[in-house]
């Protein structure tokens, strides 16, 4: 269970030395004391190129260059094992990466399932309730990578909130998708959200996933 | 289709059948090679704790060599205790028995086919075990006061009977005699010394092929040299020793050093023995390196493996997969195969000793159990199982998404 997401004086390696400069001095993220709290909706506003899928990683814990640090209800996430990652991958953090992470030889409904079996979150029907919400239950038999990639964006959604979580991390959720699915996925994950009394941390450069923000951040 | 099957296919997708199979057929041959040597060593030096057999246990009788100096004295040719337990602690000595001599006169006459044969005799008494023939009745104790002596029983080295047969019998006219025949023959021996005389009867009751002596009971022999001997605290000057490394080159070096010297070709035995050994080493290393050759191929086929599908491990462990569930996948590939290897070793072993099975039995070496063969196999398997298992494990941990920051920090 995690109730907040501390940084404190968080900065990408590739940004040493930079520290004064653009886009790093007008940061509200980097360098700052910084804390996302449940059951909040951060809406984390980015230009391309100031780091925002690294933040989802830092947070997500799949990458580590950077300095300063990040905790879990004030625990330093460095302190954590791989025991502790792979429990809160499953059971506290949910995360839908930018570039989706689907495989591509599995089929949309196979790559669900390979998350559900290890949290064994939701039943089928749900499964088959939210692919046919997103209209794309006609594809749960087609290979990802048969998907175009806005129906990928979809499948990889539904994956994400196949597992309980405290904070669900979206890297451009929407990208691809049009006002009207963006709508749709806005409203699913914030029924999980809600359900969980989780907090969401949406990123976007531009078009932003349709939740109700709480709070804005400036990357 | 289940979750468990969709991670399978996911992760055998890279899986190089070739490579597994040049694993399995070089491991195959390594370990098949190391199992037979193994059951080929054992089955051969079973012989070992048979006694008389071509490649036994070896016993080398030993005697200070003569020479022109102390030819005559008796301290020179015997052993002195300093000597026996030196030798006793020779890493290669298992045993050591003593020759007591006897101290006093013997002569033997014996009544053959009507024609008196009369000679003198020295006899010798050496530790029971030392015997490779264990005559029924192989003791002596003396008589009670009165009664007459029990017959003494000789045990004679087999060289003696087949030397009167073809030699001696032969080229005089006497007739051969066979085993049997001889020990039904009594022999008078007529005992002397320190101004007493017996007369005894005795008989030979055995024949054995690893002592050159006429043998009899040390309890004959203690009783006999108390008796008729002048010196009761003589040292011997022969020496049977039972040594657990036959042909051992540091035995002869031994033996030159304090210019022992043995009889008989035992040692030339044992240099065989020897031999077989070190060439079943030698054979069971070829296994051995062919064997680890073979497990870094695997190695290098799981590393392959492991770095093509990086990618996908890499996005299992990122859904919260732990590198244990996914290690599980390659374990079972590894734990299969080795046991197909090891399976398969054992069958060759076993096909191999049906093969020398047949021609070593007429040689009179039979097989041993080929457990010890298929345990040293399970060991073997399992160390190369346990080193592939730890190979996955460490690759796949370091595959792991993590920060990676804590090693940096702490």
């Amino acid at each position: 269970m995690i109730n907040e997401i501390s940084l404190s004086h968080t900065l990408p390696k590739v940004f040493a030395g930079m520290e004064h400069d653009e886009p790093v001095s007008l940061s509200e993220v980097w360098l700052k004391e910084l804390t996302f709290r449940r059951p909040e909706r951060y809406m984390i506003e980015a230009e391309s190129g100031t780091g925002k899928s690294s933040l989802c990683s830092y947070i997500y814990g799949n990458r580590g260059d950077y300095s300063g640090s990040i905790f879990f209800d004030g625990r330093d996430t460095s302190d954590l094992t791989i025991a502790d990652w792979c429990r809160l991958r499953t059971h506290a953090l949910a995360y839908l990466p930018q570039e989706m992470q689907l495989f591509a030889e599995l089929t949309a409904m196979e790559n669900i399932e390979i998350k559900n079996r290890l949290t064994g979150c939701k039943d089928r029907k749900w499964i088959m309730n939210a692919l046919e919400r997103l209209e794309i239950a006609a594809k749960a038999d087609t290979p990802a990578g048969r998907l175009s990639v806005g129906q990928q964006q979809r499948v990889a959604i539904v994956r994400a909130l196949c597992q309980p979580f405290d904070f669900i991390l979206i890297d451009e959720p929407v990208s691809h998708l049009d006002a009207r699915n963006n709508a749709i996925v806005a409203g699913l994950i914030q029924e999980e959200a809600t359900a969980n009394g989780a907090a969401i941390l949406a990123t976007s450069v531009g078009n932003k996933i349709n939740i109700d923000i709480t709070q804005t951040v400036k990357l | 289709m289940t979750g468990q099957s969709t991670v399978w296919r996911l992760l055998r997708h890279n899986i190089s059948p070739g490579q597994l199979v040049g694993y399995a057929a070089a491991n195959l041959i390594g370990l098949a090679i190391v199992l037979t040597a193994v059951q080929f060593y054992r089955d051969v030096t079973a012989a070992w704790d048979s006694d008389d057999s071509f490649i036994s246990r070896d016993y080398l009788i030993i005697s200070k060599r003569v020479n022109s100096l102390v030819g005559f004295s008796d301290e020179g040719s015997t052993f002195s205790t300093d000597e026996i337990e030196d030798l006793k602690s020779q890493p290669w000595v298992r045993e050591v028995g003593e020759f007591t001599a006897a101290e006093f006169n013997v002569s033997a006459s014996l009544d053959f086919w009507g024609r008196g044969m009369s000679t003198a005799l020295f006899l010798e008494a050496i530790p029971d075990e030392f015997f490779d023939v264990k005559p029924f009745g192989w003791s002596w104790e003396p008589a009670r006061d009165g009664m007459p002596q029990p017959e003494v029983p000789i045990v004679i080295s087999k060289d003696y009977l087949t030397l009167y047969n073809f030699g001696f019998a032969a080229s005089r006219g006497y007739p051969q005699v066979s085993e049997a025949t001889i020990g039904a023959i009594p022999i008078n021996l007529s005992v002397s010394g320190r101004g007493r005389q017996s007369y005894l009867r005795g008989r030979i009751v055995g024949f054995s092929s690893r002592l050159n002596t006429f043998a009899v009971p040390e309890g004959f022999m203690t009783w006999a040299n108390e008796h008729f001997a002048d010196n009761t605290d003589s040292r011997p000057s022969r020496l049977i020793l039972e040594v657990n490394t036959p042909g051992d080159p540091a035995i002869s070096r031994y033996f030159d050093e304090h210019d022992y010297e043995s009889a008989g070709d035992k040692a030339d035995n044992g240099r065989a023995a020897y031999f077989l050994s070190v060439v079943t080493g030698v054979v069971i290393a070829v296994g051995v390196v062919i064997s680890l050759l073979a497990f870094f191929i695997l190695l290098l086929s799981i590393y392959l493996l492991l770095q093509k599908n990086r990618d996908k491990l890499r996005m299992l462990m990122m859904l919260g997969y732990t590198p244990g569930a996914v290690a599980r996948y390659y374990y079972r590939i590894v734990a299969t195969i080795n046991g197909c290897i090891l399976a398969g070793a054992v069958a060759c072993m076993l096909s191999a000793q049906h093969l020398w099975h047949v021609p070593l039995k007429e040689i009179g070496v039979g097989s041993e159990s080929p457990w010890m063969a298929i345990l040293t196999g399970t060991a073997i398997m399992a160390a190369i199982t346990a080193g592939n298992f730890y190979a996955i494990s460490r690759n796949i941990r370091r595959t792991f998404p993590h920060p990676h920051r804590s090693s940096t920090r702490k």
